[in-house]
């Protein structure tokens, strides 16, 4: 597997660098609270990123201070190759974002919102209302006050307002609250219809099922820190894998696999044997317990090996919150 | 710091940047427009500031309008000057400022309340165009909503003004010249003696009775100071008329030209110190129950104490009081305001200042909360 090194380079050119989202030490305090402890984190253009972590491990902090919204106590960032807050202007001119639940004005409806929001941004965001609107599927519902629209329809006008500045990167915090499966699929649909157009999205999330059939890499934050970051596949190639075997007698053929030096972890179920192998075991190894079993005696039915989900990888590297670390 | 090949960086699609000077602190109008239609569209609060500075004083003037059509004699015209001025200074005074308050905290308080501050941050325009861009919005509202309100006033009190003017008590015509005024005193003594201020005894033979009751007495009574023939008593009354001449010419039936005009610009400065003060302690605070409680306290309970009362050492804080300070700005004709009860001697109720402090007071105050407003929406966390 090819590493690739954020190098010095990538930095110095600026907005025509390689990355969407770059930070360097990041540290957010809250008192004596750390909810952002030296983040790094590279985040490539043109891809789904997926931001994930568990409550209170400060996702929403990081994004907020990304899009200027509270200051960092250190470290540096940028967007599109723009230094926040420096340059903050150009860095959120091509930027959409969502954080938190989005809200709005309520006695406005959601074409009136998106408004003052595209009045805020370049004159040709006023023409991008409608076709923003209907993206996301409410465009029937645009003259509707938003205190009659749905939580979803919400989420809806949310990512609206983010289309409506033509943005190269889009910043999403939990976009699928409130959506209904086939509302989560939609969303699903236009973020990988986005990403096919070349733009980023960041996509914090801890709906780790959603994610992993998203995005293209992702990062896990703990406790303030990124402890893993790069591709979900990748990602997954250094998780555990579970074999589920069926045989004519799980009893012995645990005893059997306990003997070796494979570093198995196995458990007897009713219908068969579950044998846990280290991350990074070979196809070689998994056909090496079939022979053990085999040699000792053992009838083997079916034996099926498992690469752990996203879920199982995520719970296995962050510590749960209020758990010792 | 690594990042694997299966997210390997991609080139990003071309964009231009966009060319709109989103750094800058000057709002556009685009901004200025949307901000306008998202107050305009809050009716509570429209409906409230259209009630209070239209619709009282219509209301007000349409039931005398009313009673004096239907009972001529009983109730006066629904107009006038003295109308005019209380309407000016006890209605439209206080309340256009507590309106204009109302909808200065409102807009200062409600994109952080409602959600929408950090849609509107993540846009990357200068938070302080943001904030700047409320002032036109807001003026624009609460300056024609008193500008309706004062002209219903001025219309009124203009077309339907009392046609005998109330000179101390006496019934007299209006805008005679002082030859004229002489003249017509002749012939009404009594009224004329029994009302005008006399500096000296009364006339012997002139019962002036309650409620502006007149008889002449033959043989006297009262602190007779001799007996009058008619002849002398007409005499009298044509000095006591020519005497009282300025201040005759200083009583209008209607409000004169400049008297409107003054107070009309008063009146826009008062709700434009409202909306502005309003608009930064909404924005410092942040909610806008609070900021709307603090604004009608100092209002109508603060500022009218302070103007009275006299604390020792703390007569420059009390003139640092921005109801003081536009106090002194009132127009001469106007002698009500804070409920002093007008006439000659109003003015020296109110803590003596200058005009050029007064016009200090003023500027700090605008000033002083736009900048706190602005700074707390620059550096607060969205």
């Amino acid at each position: 597997m090819t590493i690739a090194t954020r190098t010095a380079d990538d930095t110095a050119r600026g907005p025509d660098g390689p990355w969407a989202v770059e930070t360097h030490g990041l540290v957010k305090r809250f008192g004596d609270n750390i909810a952002v402890n030296g983040v790094e984190l590279l985040v490539p253009r043109g891809c789904a990123f997926g931001y994930l972590g568990p409550n209170g491990a400060g996702k929403t902090t990081l994004i907020r201070m990304l899009l200027g919204l509270t200051r960092a106590d250190a470290g540096t960032m940028a967007l599109l190759g723009h230094p926040v807050p420096h340059d903050r202007a150009r860095a959120l001119a091509r930027v959409g974002a969502i954080v938190d639940e989005p809200r709005f004005h309520g006695h406005l409806s959601g074409r009136q919102n998106l408004q003052i929001l595209a009045a805020a941004r370049e004159p040709a965001a006023m023409q991008r209302i409608n076709p923003s609107l209907e993206r996301v599927g409410i465009l029937h519902r645009a003259d509707d006050k938003v205190t009659k629209y749905s939580m979803g329809m919400r989420q809806r006008l949310g990512v609206a307002a983010c289309l409506i500045g033509d943005p190269q990167l889009l910043i999403l915090d939990e976009p699928m609250n409130g959506l209904d499966p086939a509302g989560m699929r939609e969303m699903r649909d236009m973020i990988l219809s986005l990403v096919a157009e070349g733009r980023t999205v960041v996509l914090s999330s801890h709906l780790l099922d959603e994610v992993e059939r998203t995005c293209d890499a992702v990062a896990i934050v703990d406790h303030g820190h990124v402890i893993r970051q790069g591709s979900i596949s990748e990602l997954l190639q250094g998780a555990a894998v579970t074999l589920e075997v069926d045989c004519s007698d799980p009893s012995r053929a645990a005893a059997l696999l306990g003997g070796t030096t494979l570093g198995a972890r196995t458990e007897v179920a009713h219908n068969g044997l579950s044998v846990a192998l280290p991350a990074g075991t070979s196809r070689d190894e998994i056909a090496e317990v079939n022979r053990r079993l085999v040699e000792g005696g053992v009838a083997v039915y079916r034996l099926q090996a498992n690469q752990a989900s996203l879920e199982e990888w995520f719970l296995q590297v962050t510590t749960r919150l209020g758990d010792p670390e | 710091m690594t990042i694997t090949e299966g997210a390997a960086p991609l080139a990003a699609p071309p964009r231009d940047e966009p060319t709109d000077h989103r750094g800058s602190w000057l709002p556009t109008a685009s901004m200025v427009s949307t901000r306008f239609m998202e107050l305009r569209r809050r009716r509570g609060i429209m409906i409230t500031i259209f009630v209070v500075m239209v619709g009282l004083p219509s209301l007000f003037l349409g039931v005398r309008l009313i009673m004096h059509l239907a009972a001529p004699k009983s109730y006066g015209p629904a107009g006038g000057a003295d109308v005019f001025t209380s309407l000016v200074a006890g209605v439209l005074y206080v309340f256009g400022f507590i309106v204009a308050a109302t909808l200065g905290c409102t807009a200062g308080s409600v994109d952080l309340s409602e959600g929408m501050f950090r849609h509107l941050v993540v846009t990357g325009r200068s938070r302080l165009a943001l904030y700047l861009a409320r002032i036109p919005a807001g003026l624009a509202i609460v300056l024609s909503m008193v500008a309706v309100g004062f002209t219903i006033v001025c219309v009124v009190c203009c077309f339907a003004a009392p046609t005998i003017e109330n000179f101390d008590g006496a019934q007299v015509p209006a805008g005679l010249s002082k030859s004229a005024l002489v003249a017509w005193a002749g012939s009404h003594s009594t009224e004329i003696i029994c009302n005008l201020p006399i500096n000296g005894p009364m006339p012997g033979n002139i019962n002036c009775g309650p409620n502006g009751a007149v008889s002449i007495v033959k043989g006297g009574g009262g602190p007779v100071a001799g007996q009058l023939t008619k002849a002398q008593l007409s005499a009298f009354a044509e000095r006591l008329a020519a005497a009282n001449y300025k201040d005759y010419t200083a009583i209008f039936l209607a409000p004169p030209i400049s008297l409107m005009v003054g107070s009309g610009l008063w009146l826009l400065l008062e709700a434009t110190i409202g909306f502005l003060v309003g608009l930064g302690l909404g924005s410092l605070l942040g909610q806008r129950t609070v900021a709307v409680i603090l604004m009608i306290v100092l209002e109508i309970v603060l500022t009218p104490i302070v103007s009275r009362v006299r604390i020792p050492y703390m007569i420059n804080a009390q003139r640092a009081v921005v109801g003081i300070a536009t106090a002194h700005l009132e127009p001469n004709g106007l002698s009500r305001v804070f409920g002093s009860g007008g006439g000659p001697n109003a003015r020296s109720m109110l803590l003596p200042e200058s005009t050029t402090v007064a016009v200090i007071v003023i500027v700090a105050w605008v000033v002083g909360w736009t900048a706190l407003g602005a700074w707390r929406m620059m550096t607060r966390d969205a």
